[in-house]
């Protein structure tokens, strides 16, 4: 389940990045994968209605410079807390 | 480069509407003593909406003060800001535009980044919520971002060049430099400028918190734990004229506006560059005839986001080399938050305050240092000290960068 989570936002970055999907690691950073500004807004837009979740504001500055397991986590995150708050069908 | 006593234009007016009520004596007054208007958000879908708070002008400001009954169905908000900010500043002007024509050479030039939004946020909300198959018949005329300027000739019968300009959230600064070209130039005598912006919409709220660069706190301008910017709303109108007008008929002049700089970064979209922002502020300073050493005071455009504050504070010492380290520097958004098209109009309040008065209002909310941002920020109280010159910086998205530059009144 946590690997399929990665795996699609990886496919996300990966076609904002306009890169192989297999160039994407966890340790990489969005900044390193040349996804700049105003992409990592439509990155995270993007990651947010696919699973239909919020990412968390506070941690906007730094989507940038983290990696990408670290987003990958906050997604992961945002489905168990979506999960727990009750039934995630018509969240 | 001096500019001849006919062609130096001066400030004889000023209005503004703003998250203070009516006044720019009342807006300024609280700007001196670091009193912030940012509180919680007043929005029928408050509940829904991420954004908590916001800098709006409070519930009880009558907008529809002096405004013709017969009028009033045509005006969206931002028209009404617009009309309540210009009858106050034509008021303290004196002036008489059906005296000897004088309204056939008045110029209107206002700006606004967006116009007449909660028109055309509620009557989308009619036709896409509602499956409304009409709109209402004055949409149009409400939501056009030239109306305010319109409205505005219409009131007092201002026949002279008018239109709207829009940069984002350089538009009043833009409209002002416009607005001192056409004194300059001889093509009007009397400009009434400045900007207007009623933006706080349902539907601009859920845009913005897309663009996650909202304070969820407050406005923190420069300081190392700032979230982001605040909205507001608002509107500030000045009245320009030529000098040797203003002193021949014994008019009060409040400042000079000496010179303006503008620029283009030509690089990202949102993402703001130093080079541009330096570029306009030397601009400013040359039309003005001011070199660095005679400017006391800078305005900044101080948004509390990461990326303008530090690359602002890159083009301040940029622009102004060693004198920085003796410059004051206050971003007024930190208590009126960002009112995007309309900023420039309420901070020029606060240069010609800090002119006028040898006071440069603080930036509140300035609670830890960040070391990127290393300027005198005059933070959490206002400073007594004279002030010569003032530079008044606004940036947009789009990077267009528009700098005003005034001189203490002679």
């Amino acid at each position: 389940m946590t690997d399929s989570v990665q795996q699609q936002v990886f496919e996300i970055i990966a076609k904002q990045a306009k890169l192989d999907v297999s160039s994407v690691q966890p340790e990489s950073t969005l900044k390193d994968l040349g996804v700049a500004s105003l992409e990592v807004i439509e990155t995270i837009f993007d990651i947010e209605e696919h699973f239909d979740i919020t990412l968390p504001e506070q941690e906007n500055a730094d989507f940038n410079a983290e990696t990408v397991q670290s987003l990958v986590d906050a997604v992961q995150k945002a489905l168990d807390d979506k999960a727990a708050a009750g039934n995630g069908n018509d969240a | 480069m001096t500019i001849a006593s006919d062609r130096r234009v001066v400030i004889t007016g000023m209005g503004a509407v703003g998250p203070h009520g009516l006044g720019a004596e009342a807006l300024w007054r609280r700007l001196r003593e670091g009193r912030g208007m940012i509180a919680p958000l007043r929005h029928p879908d408050g509940e829904r909406l991420r954004t908590k708070i916001a800098a709006q002008v409070p519930a009880e400001t009558d907008l529809a003060a002096g405004i013709d009954e017969r009028t009033l169905p045509l005006l969206d908000r931002v028209s009404m800001m617009a009309l309540g900010a210009a009858r106050e500043a034509i008021g303290q002007s004196g002036l008489d535009f059906t005296n000897d024509g004088l309204g056939l050479r008045t110029a209107v030039i206002i700006g606004s980044g967006v116009g007449g939004d909660s028109t055309h946020d509620e009557q989308s909300r009619r036709l896409y919520a509602e499956n409304a198959t009409r709109t209402h018949p004055f949409t149009i005329v409400r939501l056009m971002l030239n109306a305010p300027a319109s409205q505005i000739s219409i009131a007092w019968g201002l026949r002279g060049p008018t239109f709207a300009v829009a940069s984002a959230c350089a538009s009043t600064n833009h409209a002002v430099i416009q607005a001192a070209q056409m004194i300059r130039s001889g093509m009007a005598d009397v400009a009434i400028t400045g900007g207007t912006e009623a933006c706080i919409s349902y539907s601009a709220l859920r845009a913005w918190e897309a663009m996650r660069v909202l304070a969820d706190d407050t406005c923190r301008p420069f300081s190392a734990n700032r979230r982001g910017l605040v909205l507001g709303e608002g509107a500030g109108v000045f009245v320009l004229e030529s000098m040797e007008r203003a002193q021949a008929r014994g008019a009060i002049i409040l400042a000079e506006l000496a010179g303006g700089g503008m620029s283009a970064d030509a690089s990202d979209i949102v993402m703001p560059s130093a080079e541009g922002a330096t570029t306009a502020m030397r601009q400013a300073l040359a039309e003005a005839g001011l070199d660095p050493q005679d400017v006391d005071y800078v305005n900044a455009h101080g948004t509390g986001t990461a990326a303008n504050d530090a690359t602002e504070t890159r083009a301040i010492r940029l622009a102004f080399g060693e004198h920085a380290d003796r410059l004051a520097v206050s971003s007024t958004k930190s208590m009126h938050g960002h009112a995007l098209g309309a900023s420039g109009a309420l901070e020029l309040v606060a240069a010609i305050g800090a002119l006028r008065d040898g006071v440069v209002p603080p930036t509140m909310n300035l609670d830890q240092p960040d070391p990127q941002c290393d300027l005198d920020y005059v933070p959490g109280t206002a400073r007594e000290m004279p002030v010569r010159a003032v530079l008044s910086n606004s940036f947009a998205f789009g990077g267009l960068n528009a700098v005003l530059a005034l001189r203490r009144a002679p």
